[in-house]
């Protein structure tokens, strides 16, 4: 079996045995409201789930947020922006595929257009001199791209590492990495391996830095930070649909 | 003469045009003036209790706390007593504005530009882009009350509502505790006077 397909039958497993750790009990029948609520929170598998936010959380607390606490306080703020630049410099071309995937052509021209500046003025993606020019990134993945074309979103699901997620973007997630990604068309000797390795490392603790307070701030005020994780990050991957669906006038986008 | 009379009609009806300006117009202006009265706050309030102070003046001035934390409670405002709604409507507006002044300084330096306010459904949606220093631009979207007086009801922040997140939270937690709202109102206190 080839390693790089290694990750993803772990991801699988855990999924499944996500599936057979045990369901949430509905609500009675003699309770509308408390029906809507579990309906609309679409979290069958909440025991589940919640074990592994608890797992994750554990190693946020021993591993991700200290390492992230001091890469915020060592690296300067400059080198910090230039390391998530060209992070999301070398992600432009999964971004492009999907802007093709789900039709958008204005989307598309300004990912073209953002690759050229950056690559140029931003002197190969160290600087995001497309934003300062108004041309904003956002954000195209597989998972949308299957809600653009009108996948359900399947039930919530918290993966282990991956965390909020779905049956959708998890298997999104798995296109993009293993199918869409530019460095797996390289090659796929052991270099490619290990800058895959070291690069999925350094945007976690990237991203990781990035949300520091926000996440501290949901974990301090949160009654129920699970339920609350659950909430924005839904809310937050509808809005980003909505806008890959829809443009700035509130029509949907028209099909090429 | 006739001139001067009419000029002296015309004085009230101009002073009353405000009044009669849409109402989409209003909830604009209440976050441009809600906008520029919070970044004065964060840029001017000497201490954090004075700053507080500030925050709470503001707040109570724009926004419909109430209605919030009714919200907030969904259906669970129905089946709490009268005294739990009063100790809890309570209890959440200091909750809140702690949270909001504890984050005072995070508004330093933020210049936020209002764009276009629309109507949706009984409410207005006034949407704003919110610059941070060395921060991307984020998308805020201010909820205000259609009927009657503008009132800020929710902030939406890149598409996630600040009242459902809270509703949801709370509706989690008196899940898990036997949907008792006293022991939400007994957390609530701990969170309003715990330090910071």
């Amino acid at each position: 079996m080839r390693p790089m397909f290694r990750p993803l039958l772990l991801m699988i497993a855990l999924v499944s045995s996500t599936l057979l750790a045990g369901c949430a009990v509905p609500p009675p029948g003699n309770d509308p409201e408390a029906i809507a609520e579990f309906k609309e929170n679409n979290d069958p598998l909440e025991p589940a789930n919640r074990f592994f936010y608890q797992v994750n959380d554990a190693l946020d607390t021993v591993l991700m947020k200290p390492v992230a606490t001091i890469y915020r306080g060592v690296v300067p703020k400059p080198v910090r922006s230039v390391v998530h630049n060209v992070l999301n410099h070398i992600a432009t071309p999964v971004v492009l595929i999907n802007d093709i995937l789900q039709g958008d052509k204005d989307r598309a021209g300004a990912t073209i257009s953002r690759f050229i500046v950056n690559s140029t003025l931003g002197l190969g993606g160290v600087f995001d001199m497309a934003s300062d020019l108004s041309i904003p990134r956002h954000d195209a993945d597989f998972g949308m791209t299957l809600a653009v074309w009108g996948a359900p979103e399947g039930a919530y699901l918290f993966l282990p590492i991956l965390g909020p997620s779905n049956p959708r973007d998890g298997i999104g997630f798995a296109v993009d990495t293993f199918g869409l990604d530019p460095l797996g068309w390289v090659g796929r000797g052991a270099a490619v391996h290990d800058l895959r390795r070291a690069r999925t490392g350094i945007s976690a603790v990237d991203a990781r830095a990035e949300y520091l307070d926000a996440f501290d701030e949901v974990k301090a005020q949160a009654l129920d930070p699970y339920a609350t994780v659950r909430s924005l990050t839904r809310q937050y991957r509808a809005a980003r649909i909505g806008e890959a669906k829809r443009d700035e006038t509130g029509a949907v986008k028209k099909s090429p | 003469m006739i001139a001067r009379r009419f000029l002296l009609a015309a004085v009230p009806a101009l002073l009353a045009l405000p009044a009669h300006a849409d109402d989409t117009d209003a909830a604009r202006d209440l976050v441009v003036t809600l906008g520029r009265q919070l970044s004065e706050v964060a840029n001017t309030a000497v201490t954090a209790e004075e700053r507080r102070a500030a925050f709470e003046t503001l707040l109570d001035g724009a926004a419909d706390i109430e209605s919030i934390a009714r919200f907030c409670l969904g259906r669970f405002w129905r089946t709490a007593t009268p005294e739990q709604q009063r100790v809890y409507t309570k209890l959440f507006r200091t909750v809140l504005l702690r949270n909001i002044a504890g984050r005072a300084g995070e508004y330093k330096g933020v210049v936020m530009e209002v764009g276009k306010a629309q109507r949706r459904e009984d409410d207005i949606v006034v949407s704003s882009i919110v610059n941070r220093p060395g921060n991307a631009p984020n998308k805020i979207d201010w909820i205000v009350t259609a009927a009657g007086a503008p009132r800020l009801i929710d902030v939406v922040a890149e598409g996630t509502s600040l009242r459902l997140t809270q509703r949801s939270d709370y509706s989690a937690f008196l899940g898990s505790h036997g949907n008792k709202i006293d022991i939400l109102i007994e957390a609530l206190k701990a969170q309003a006077a715990a330090p910071g």
